[in-house]
């Protein structure tokens, strides 16, 4: 009987005894490296903020036109306290890694290979996403400034249109990075985008043909309704 | 009259060098002008003819690569002395045809000038378009002889031109140049120009040839360089200027980025002096000033008013980022008035709008191109006001209503300057 209990009770038990004694240590090690992450992380935010507040980078994400975005999607933290919170959890992700890795688990070890050998495409994917928001930006103002010049009425429209085309572009780009549904994404941009290019030159096509018309009597006729500037203005 | 076909920076540098004791240089750029340069060519040889006929001259023609025989033309063009009362000058005139290097355009056009005129030494030079219809000998006389003989080194056009005529100088160009430089130039952006062998060299000092000056930027660089730079200044009047029309198709927006543009750029490099100007006042004027009639000009003010609305309520956001909230509120103001006849854009509004956007290029705030191309609804709403304003005036009381416009720049310069030094 004795020989059973030992057998199935305390032997376990020792082992289990044994197992915590060299991994407790690992433990403890762990999360007082997570400890320490916590706290440079909280340090890294603070010098983050602090450099984006000497930098005035705050003036210029207004003027980029981020932070009306950013308020628009409910984001309330001024642009320098959000580059802070990144910065913030960048620190504490690199540190919850390295102390997982402090602890030695099997299993832990696998998942956070298969994660850092993901991280680059998350990066790269980031980075996609904010050219694309700079770039959308710009050529959005581009367009808007040409269309208001060249006298069209719905240059804000137009603006928009460039700009949404540039970001869906962006997010498609980042998301095939991602590898999340990456043939799906692919093919309902081809058709959203050729959708909408269709659906333009037939709007155009059909409901434009008076407008264009107008345009082109205007533009080519003899007796144009409303006479040009012969204006030189050098 | 020995007609030369070089490139000056080959062998042919030897040639020019050859001729000796050369007292003035007109230059003449030119791409593709073969329909109007003859006429430019004989006026020129008629003028040196004419009104300097013991100096030694040379013709330099500056071309861009034209393929329409523009060099032809030149060479062929000789001036019929009889008809014009005048006896030919033998041996005292030359012309010579070379291409320009560099960057394509005026500038590279005449910086190719000035180094022929460094390379003789000449006493004097002229640059005139090579699309002129109107020019005469007499201009030659007025363009060189302040610089000869009245010791001046730069010598502006003061053209007579019709009240709609060269606005984007009448309302920007000239009340903010006058404004930070203190000279009243009326033309700053003339395009035909007098100036000192000494003058030249100074411009050739300059690193500029790469840049923007090289190619269109030139007529504002040369007259704010030789006013910043102490150079003393003139200018002549002309008469009209009649002048094939150069792409009438060009886009405005664009027209308004390179010369708008142009003076920014130079406000930038010649901060330092400007700052300490204050007032203005007159420079010399030569000729015998006369007017004439000048053709009716047709302007579409619905058009532009209707392009200052669409410019206000679209880029309303964007100008937020630059402007200040009391111009911003006359632009609103301006733009929901129904009434032509109110549509009146406050001269003090439109200082404060071009300073503003000086401000906002020198700080960089946004792409200088999308800042300066933003300009052109507001502009466009200025003319079409000044238009409102001026329809029945003659041509010295709208001359008077731009004096006005130029005084109201210079009593609020001093807004200029805080805000520039770093004031928000």
């Amino acid at each position: 009987m004795k020989n059973l209990i030992d057998k199935v009770v305390v032997g376990p038990l020792r082992n289990v005894v044994g197992k915590l004694e060299s991994f407790l240590p690992n433990l403890l090690t762990g999360l007082l490296v997570f400890a320490a992450g916590l706290l440079i992380a909280w340090l890294v935010k603070l010098l983050a903020i602090r450099i984006v507040r000497l930098l005035k980078l705050d003036a210029v994400f207004a003027r980029s036109g981020l932070t009306d975005a950013l308020q628009k999607m409910a984001v309330k933290d001024t642009p320098a306290k959000l580059v802070g919170r990144m910065f913030f959890w960048l620190v504490a992700v690199v540190f919850s890694i390295l102390s997982l890795s402090v602890m030695k688990v099997p299993v832990i070890d696998g998942l956070l290979e298969r994660f850092l050998l993901y991280l680059p495409n998350v990066f790269v994917a980031l980075i996609v996403l904010a050219i694309g928001w700079f770039l959308g930006n710009f050529l959005g103002r581009a367009a808007l400034i040409a269309s208001v010049n060249a006298g069209v009425g719905v240059a804000g429209l137009l603006s928009k249109g460039v700009k949404t085309v540039v970001l869906l572009f962006a997010f498609v780009m980042a998301f095939d990075e991602l590898g999340i549904g990456r043939n799906t994404v692919v093919a309902a941009f081809a058709i959203v985008f050729g959708g909408a290019v269709l659906a333009l030159a037939l709007a155009f096509g059909l409901g434009g043909r008076g407008l264009a018309r107008r345009y082109l009597e205007k533009r080519f006729g003899k007796n144009a309704e409303n006479g040009s500037d012969e204006i030189r203005h050098l | 009259m020995p007609a030369l076909n070089a490139d000056p920076s080959s062998g042919e540098r030897a040639r020019i060098a050859g001729l000796e004791n050369v007292d003035i240089l007109v230059g003449i750029p030119s791409f593709n002008s073969a329909r109007t340069i003859g006429h430019v060519v004989r006026a020129v040889e008629a003028g040196l003819t004419k009104y300097f006929p013991g100096r030694r001259s040379i013709l330099v023609n500056s071309d861009g690569g034209s393929s329409d025989g523009t060099a032809d033309a030149v060479r062929g063009a000789s001036v019929d002395f009889d008809s014009v009362l005048l006896e030919q000058k033998s041996g005292g005139f030359h012309k010579l045809v070379t291409p320009y290097h560099g960057i394509p355009g005026k500038g590279s056009a005449f910086r190719t000038v000035f180094e022929i005129a460094r390379e003789l030494g000449v006493k004097a030079c002229a640059v005139v378009d090579s699309d002129l219809r109107s020019i005469t000998p007499e201009w030659l006389e007025l363009l060189i002889k302040p610089v000869l003989e009245e010791g001046h080194d730069y010598v502006a056009p003061f053209y007579l031109r019709h009240k709609y005529d060269g606005t984007i100088t009448n309302t920007i160009v000239y009340p903010l140049t006058r404004a930070l430089y203190g000279r009243r130039i009326r033309q700053p952006i003339g395009g035909d120009f007098g100036f000192s062998g000494r003058l030249a060299a100074a411009y050739l000092e300059k690193d500029v040839w790469e840049t923007d000056v090289a190619r269109f930027g030139i007529d504002i660089w040369m007259t704010t360089t030789a006013v910043a730079g102490g150079f003393k200044v003139c200018q002549a009047f002309l008469g009209a200027k009649i002048h094939d029309a150069k792409d009438p198709g060009a886009d405005l927006s664009a027209m308004l980025h390179q010369v708008v543009g142009s003076v920014f750029d130079l406000m930038e490099e010649h901060a330092g002096t400007w700052r300490n100007v204050r007032g203005s006042e007159p420079v010399p004027t030569f000729g015998f000033a006369y007017s004439v009639g000048l053709e009716p000009i047709q302007v579409n003010l619905r058009r532009m008013i209707e392009k200052f609305r669409i410019g206000v309520r679209e880029l309303g956001p964007f100008y937020g980022l630059f402007l200040p909230e009391d111009v911003q509120g006359v632009l609103a103001d301006l733009a929901a008035r129904p009434d032509r006849k109110s549509f009146v854009y406050p001269d003090d509004a439109w200082v404060r709008t071009i300073f503003h956007f000086a401000l906002a290029a020198h700080r960089k705030l946004v792409s200088r191109e999308h800042i300066i191309k933003s300009l052109t609804p507001l502009y466009l709403g200025k003319v079409a006001s000044f238009v409102i304003e001026t329809w029945d005036c003659g041509a010295a009381e709208v001359e008077g209503r731009l004096e006005e416009l130029c005084l109201s720049f210079e009593r609020d310069k001093g807004y200029l300057i805080e805000r520039w030094d770093g004031k928000d």
